[in-house]
């Protein structure tokens, strides 16, 4: 029997209402929204489907969170000055929506039968580069946070994600630790993500 | 062949939306109207720039120097870059409102993954008068610049050729850890990046 993907799934799940704060909604909405774009670009660049697919996945979750927010905040308005304000609140939700469905169209272009990649010289000219890298037998870095190993900070390399097993881990915080086996996308300047792969493929113990 | 063209135009069409939305969100943390008014400046450069790709795109086509898809291929990611910018001009629409803002705005902003800060060099920072590239402060610090204000220019096609000046105005994008650091940087009080 065929999979169905997580996103569709997820597609049509019904909206109820959920006590969650406004504020957290918006929080988990910008997120997604500079999540969604990297990764968007990722999938092209790497022609990635299964990078598309989680694109698709979070896609999803902020038509879903955008339908959360205006019940929420409905409920909010008690006066004509609340309703104001939170018309503002409504309107950047919107906008990163419109974001995520930009993302969502971007990866429809993996489904084009191309002949040769659109973007080859893109990623060397925007100075920062995208990476897919899978963690050596014997890094040092198994076992350890991200945090811990202060990889944004001794390289500017951002983890965008983890995959794991058959899961993904989208922009982890630096509590998370890494596991053999992991394959992580990263980006960032061209020097800091050679330091990192040389990390991960344990030729040094530590980021310099 | 204009394909490298077409990409460039791309690429700038990628950054210049994604400035925005950074820029967008600065303008709300720091209630800056100015700020918001530039992302409106940017977006009119962004539509200019989708227009000119678009024809390029199609007179590659005709050409046959592009294949039809690779063509709709480059116009779609034009299209997308475009809708982000306009998002991103939706979000500072809020702030350029005579509305009061909402304060779960600004918190909202301020507690997500990404920091946006502003900071301003002290003339006492090992930053002054130093070309970014040679610094490499982006691999150092984990924090990237998106834009200076300086006096009363701003400066957003920031690389590694730009020279940062006293008193400059610093709006800066990373991760939390990076943020401390950079921020005792600019102010001169830790003198190792």
């Amino acid at each position: 029997m065929k999979k169905v993907p997580r996103w569709k799934e997820a597609e049509f799940e019904e909206i109820e209402y959920e006590p969650t704060s406004i504020k957290e909604i918006l929080i988990e909405m910008k997120n997604i929204c500079e999540l969604i774009v990297d990764l968007a670009y990722s999938a092209i660049l790497f022609n990635s489907k299964e990078i598309a697919e989680e694109v698709r996945y979070l896609e999803v979750r902020m038509d879903k969170l955008n339908y959360q927010i205006r019940i929420n905040a409905m409920l909010a308005a008690r006066t004509k000055e609340d309703a104001e304000k939170i018309a503002g609140v409504l309107q950047i939700a919107e906008a990163a929506e419109t974001i995520s469905n930009a993302a969502g169209d971007m990866v429809q272009l993996l489904s084009y039968k191309l002949t040769h990649p659109i973007l080859p010289n893109l990623i060397k000219e925007s100075g920062e580069v995208i990476k897919k890298m899978s963690i050596g037998e014997n890094s040092s870095a198994i076992g350890k946070s991200i945090g811990e190993l202060k990889i944004s900070s001794e390289t500017g390399v951002r983890i965008l994600a983890i995959r794991r097993k058959d899961g993904w881990i989208y922009g982890p915080r630096g509590d998370v630790k890494l596991r053999r086996g992991d394959v992580i996308i990263c980006i960032g300047p061209e020097e800091g993500i050679e330091n990192f792969r040389r990390l991960l493929k344990g030729e040094i113990e530590v980021l310099e | 062949m204009s394909e490298k063209e077409a990409q460039e135009m791309l690429l700038e069409l990628k950054e210049k939306a994604e400035l925005m939305v950074d820029l967008a969100y600065s303008s709300i943390i720091y209630n800056n109207k100015e700020l918001a008014e530039e992302v409106y400046e940017l977006e009119n450069l962004v539509d200019e720039l989708n227009e000119e790709l678009k024809k390029l795109a199609v007179k590659d086509a005709i050409k046959g120097e592009l294949d039809v898809n690779e063509a709709l291929a480059i116009i779609q990611l034009g299209d997308c870059s475009e809708a982000i910018a306009d998002a991103a001009s939706e979000i500072a629409d809020v702030e350029l409102r005579e509305i009061e803002l909402h304060p779960i705005i600004k918190e909202s902003v301020l507690e997500s993954d990404e920091v946006l800060i502003k900071v301003t060099v002290s003339p006492g920072s090992i930053l002054v008068n130093k070309k970014l590239g040679e610094i490499k402060l982006a691999s150092h610090t984990g924090m990237w610049i998106i834009a200076i204000k300086r006096g009363e220019k701003w400066i957003y096609n920031i690389d590694k050729n730009t020279i940062i000046k006293e008193n400059d105005i610093l709006f800066v994008r990373g991760t939390r850890e990076g943020m401390e650091h950079f921020i005792k940087i600019a102010e001169g009080k830790e003198k190792e990046i």
